[in-house]
């Protein structure tokens, strides 16, 4: 188990270059409790950071729900499920991780830190892989036109703009959403104001983006406390208190998660019927 | 080589990380409330839909805050810190509505 005077040598840590406890703080709790501080006066930060982009999210939501919830209807519902199942599991191993550290065994630190990595690189994966067929569905916010296409005269066609000018991302969210069969359940598409959805997917790829960026920061950082445990490190077990904060911060990112994935996928109308990749 | 052990003022030993039992047990709670949020999310519930998946994301918020992030067991200085962060983006989210949404009224149309 820890120990808790750091005025005694820790076995094994002879010869060490870093001491447990850091000269500037007076002793082992302290020093811990400082590294705890840290990090969650830096989760606070980060609160404003993304609670920032969700208050304008909600402005927007506020003003146009209809175009909102249509816009959200494009998205993947089963790729955010399993991303939120991975980030889920990830979680779990960074616990796991901790309790390793705590008791001692650097061969199972090891392995829950491997995991959460491995699990967050696969969220990543599923996040690139979303972020392809968005691409390829055309669905990317910009003010390109399309002139002359005869499907825009087609007398089925209810976008804003009839004929002409339209959109290509209009013309584009149409299609997925007609593929998506939004017009059921007494749902109008002629109600939507598709150019408007473009600010939707502003905020999607602004809010995934940060939360993306995130992962991988929190990846970097799974990897190199990896590589820490794998040269000793974590040894003295008083060190548990850095992979915990790490934990912190991982947990903090699946915070985000938990609430991007209701205002972003969830707005939106989706069944079984239409679910794939 | 040691400087002499100052004696500890406020600082108390910190509760164990949570053992393997109740890593799983949130795991599974985490597990329930992601389904109930992907079920409520497939579900037609009009206008009361935002505010269901809102409180699920509320209740697995809390969950992962006291439970994960160990919260519960933190000592006064962290409660200290995740109460600013949450009233201070409380602000955030008030001064910022009350700005965007009564732009357009007036004493007489408020009536």
């Amino acid at each position: 188990m820890a120990a808790t005077n750091a005025l005694e040598p820790i076995e094994g840590t002879e010869g060490t270059r870093r001491p447990i406890v850091a000269h500037h703080f007076n002793n082992l709790l302290q020093q811990q409790a400082s590294v705890r501080f840290g990090m969650w006066l830096f989760l606070a930060t980060e609160l404003l950071f993304f609670g920032g982009v969700i208050c304008a999210y909600t402005v927007y939501r506020i003003w146009f729900p209809k175009d909102f919830e249509a816009a959200s209807t494009a998205l993947n519902p089963l790729i955010a499920g399993i991303n939120s199942f991975l980030l889920l599991t990830s979680s779990f191993t960074c616990t796991l991780a901790i309790r390793a550290a705590y008791e001692g065994k650097q061969g199972m630190l090891k392995t829950w830190l491997a995991a959460t990595i491995l699990l967050g690189v696969t969220f990543l994966g599923f996040k690139a892989f979303e972020y392809y067929t968005d691409y390829k569905e055309g669905l990317i916010p910009s003010n390109k036109l399309v002139y002359n296409d005869p499907r825009s005269h087609n007398s089925q066609s209810t976008t804003v703009h009839q004929t002409g000018n339209t959109t290509e991302f209009a013309h584009n969210l149409e299609h997925v959403l007609k593929d998506k069969e939004y017009y059921k359940d007494g749902k109008n598409l002629g109600e939507v104001n598709l150019d408007r959805c473009r600010l939707f997917f502003v905020f999607y790829y602004a809010m995934t983006g940060l939360h993306v960026l995130h992962m991988v920061i929190g990846i970097g950082l799974f990897t190199w406390q990896y590589i820490l445990a794998s040269l000793g490190f974590f040894v003295p077990q008083e060190r548990y208190v850095y992979v915990e904060v790490l934990a912190l911060y991982w947990h903090f990112v699946e915070l985000v998660w938990i609430f991007l994935l209701p205002l972003l996928y969830m707005a939106g109308h989706h069944n079984f019927a239409n679910l794939g990749f | 080589m040691h400087a002499e052990q100052k004696p500890i003022v406020f600082e108390h030993a910190h509760p164990p990380p949570n053992s393997v039992a109740t890593s799983g047990l949130v795991y599974i709670v985490m597990l329930g409330l992601t389904l109930m949020a992907l079920v409520i999310g497939f579900a037609n519930l009009g206008p009361l839909k935002i505010y269901a998946n809102l409180s699920v994301a509320i209740a697995q918020a809390m969950v992962l805050a006291f439970f994960s992030m160990e919260l519960k067991n933190a000592d006064k200085l962290t409660w200290l810190t995740a109460a600013a962060g949450v009233f201070w983006t409380f602000l955030l989210f008030l001064f910022t509505l009350t700005d965007y949404l009564t732009r357009g009224m007036t004493a007489q149309s408020a009536y």
